[in-house]
């Protein structure tokens, strides 16, 4: 087997919103009953799962760890437990399959009852005594990035809000989006949002919110028996530099992160990036969004507001953007967030987005994290 | 020395990496002296400290008085802090010291906006009962 012949069978989404009035576990718990009854299966079809997991002796990992297997009353033949999110989830799942280590995964995260106050997710500012007294924090670090991009290439600014304008504008026009009829937005709205941290203003930036999102791997051969047309894994890439948001991060080692993972995940699908039909890329802010365009190869360094502005980014567009909203405007839930963009490309290959389908979706992109972040993944999908 | 407000967040040292890695950095901070590891092997500085040499891991380093001159690599001012013991705004900073190879993540004083590029040089502010590295414009007199 090869990563082709694993399919993506079952999504599911939780309610989404700023504050819930449930836990990291809980919400967990719904996405993946939801996934799985999408797929048509029931836990005791399940023979792995990529989820938080306890550690040694019991230890709790935070946010939502839990003795999945216990939980669900399914003993498993492999789990993926390091830090199970997105893309990596789904593409070590899918080489566990390949392998023979077992057939049918869960992957499920997402975080609830951990913001409000202001408060930001512990893991966005480590209390690390290099990071915390300087008043650093995860915008900050990205901010420190893009700071040098913008002296190289000064137009990116007004593009870059153009950018989140165009994805707040298709979020506010989302139900199931928490930022749903907020908008239209302008590039002066972005503009003229308060600062946080230069050059960003609030509405460059993600929304911290709460929900849970899981999806469910495996074959293709057992896809076929399955409720919804099987969503092929055409190809993949992962990419490490450091550990996030307590080294100084330096721009001209990670802006072009995820170039090498594209071409390498390009190259095993035997696609091109004018292949891709819709782009759910990582929009932790909307300079990121230009920067993923050029590592991606859809164009070179610098281009990539240009590229926006030309290809389109909208649901009109010849390449659609974060068609859900978004990290942006759908929502963004700490490490199950990732998991968001698979289950909105896996909906748009359905064709079962509604009033906001791409038509004729066939190949789909689903990216994680970014250049302050220090690590990038990205999987193609496609549908027969 | 340059004040800070009050109720700064306190540097616990030993909350990165490798316990016993950072005390002597800021026990030289508490005497307003900067240093940074410095490899044995390869003769490479690096920051912050790891157990091992992330030029040749060799796990043979010792911290190094730095003169304390830099240049600003990239900096980013902070209009909404992460927490309120953050008085805003703030100029956060990366500054890469001269002729050292090495850089550290920090703060920007006495300069209301910094640029890439700005030579700057190391000045102290206090923290809780704590003394953090900041930097400051060089003095041109």
């Amino acid at each position: 087997m090869s990563l082709s012949d694993i399919a993506v069978v079952g999504v599911g989404v939780t309610q989404q919103a700023r504050r819930l009035e449930r836990t990291s576990l809980q919400v967990s718990l719904d996405a993946a009953k939801l996934a799985v009854a999408d797929a048509g299966l029931t836990f005791a079809d399940l023979d792995g799962i990529a989820a938080r997991w306890p550690g040694p002796g019991g230890t709790v990992f935070l946010p939502g760890s839990a003795d999945w297997a216990g939980m669900l009353g399914v003993p498993v033949r492999w789990i993926g437990d390091s830090y199970p999110q997105g893309v990596p989830a789904l593409l070590d799942a899918a080489a566990a399959i390949s392998a023979g280590l077992c057939h049918t995964v869960l992957i499920t995260g997402g975080q609830a009852g951990v913001l409000g106050g202001g408060r930001v997710a512990s893991y966005t500012q480590p209390r690390n005594e290099f990071v915390e007294p300087f008043g650093a924090f995860t915008a900050a670090h990205f901010a420190l990035v893009a700071q040098r991009h913008l002296r190289r290439f000064p137009h990116v600014r007004q593009g870059a809000a153009e950018i989140a304008a165009t994805i707040r504008t298709i979020g506010s026009a989302n139900p199931d989006a928490v930022l749903y009829d907020r908008g239209p937005f302008t590039a002066q709205t972005i503009l003229d949002s308060s600062g946080v941290v230069d050059p960003f203003r609030l509405l460059d930036l993600c929304l911290a919110s709460e929900g849970g999102a899981a999806i469910v791997v495996t074959t293709v051969e057992r896809a076929r028996d399955l409720r919804h047309r099987p969503v092929r894994v055409l190809g993949g890439g992962m990419e490490w530099i450091r550990q996030q948001y307590v080294d100084a991060v330096r721009y001209e080692q990670v802006w072009s992160i995820g170039a090498d993972a594209a071409a390498r995940a390009f190259g095993m699908a035997g696609l091109t990036p004018s292949d891709v039909d819709c782009a759910q890329v990582y929009d932790v802010n909307s300079f990121e969004v230009a920067r993923q365009f050029e590592a991606l190869g859809f164009c070179d360094v610098g281009e990539g507001t240009d590229f926006a502005a030309s290809a389109g980014i909208g649901l009109d567009g010849k390449l659609p953007t974060c068609t859900d909203g978004g990290l942006m405007s759908f929502s963004h839930i700490g490490w199950g967030a990732p998991t968001l963009k698979i289950a909105e490309a896996v909906r748009q290959l359905r064709g079962t987005c509604g009033d906001r389908q791409v038509p004729g979706a066939r190949v789909a992109l689903a990216a994680g994290a970014g250049s302050g972040a220090q690590y990038y993944n990205l999987v193609l999908l496609g549908t027969d | 020395m340059t004040r800070w407000h009050p109720a700064d967040p306190v540097a616990v040292p030993g909350s990165y990496g490798e316990p016993g890695l950072t005390e002597e950095f800021w026990a030289a901070a508490a005497e307003h002296v900067l240093v940074r590891p410095v490899c044995r092997a390869c003769g490479s500085s690096f920051f912050p400290p790891l157990i091992a040499c992330p030029h040749c891991v060799a796990q043979d380093w010792e911290y190094r008085r730095s003169a304390g001159r830099g240049t600003i690599y990239s900096c980013a001012v902070v209009h909404k802090a992460p927490s309120p013991e953050f008085e805003t705004p703030y100029p956060l900073a990366i500054v890469d010291l001269d002729g050292e190879g090495w850089g550290l993540l920090t703060t920007i004083v006495d300069a209301p906006s910094p640029r890439i590029g700005d030579q700057v040089e190391v000045t102290w502010r206090e923290a809780g009962d704590r003394v953090l590295p900041a930097f400051r414009p060089v003095s041109t007199r």
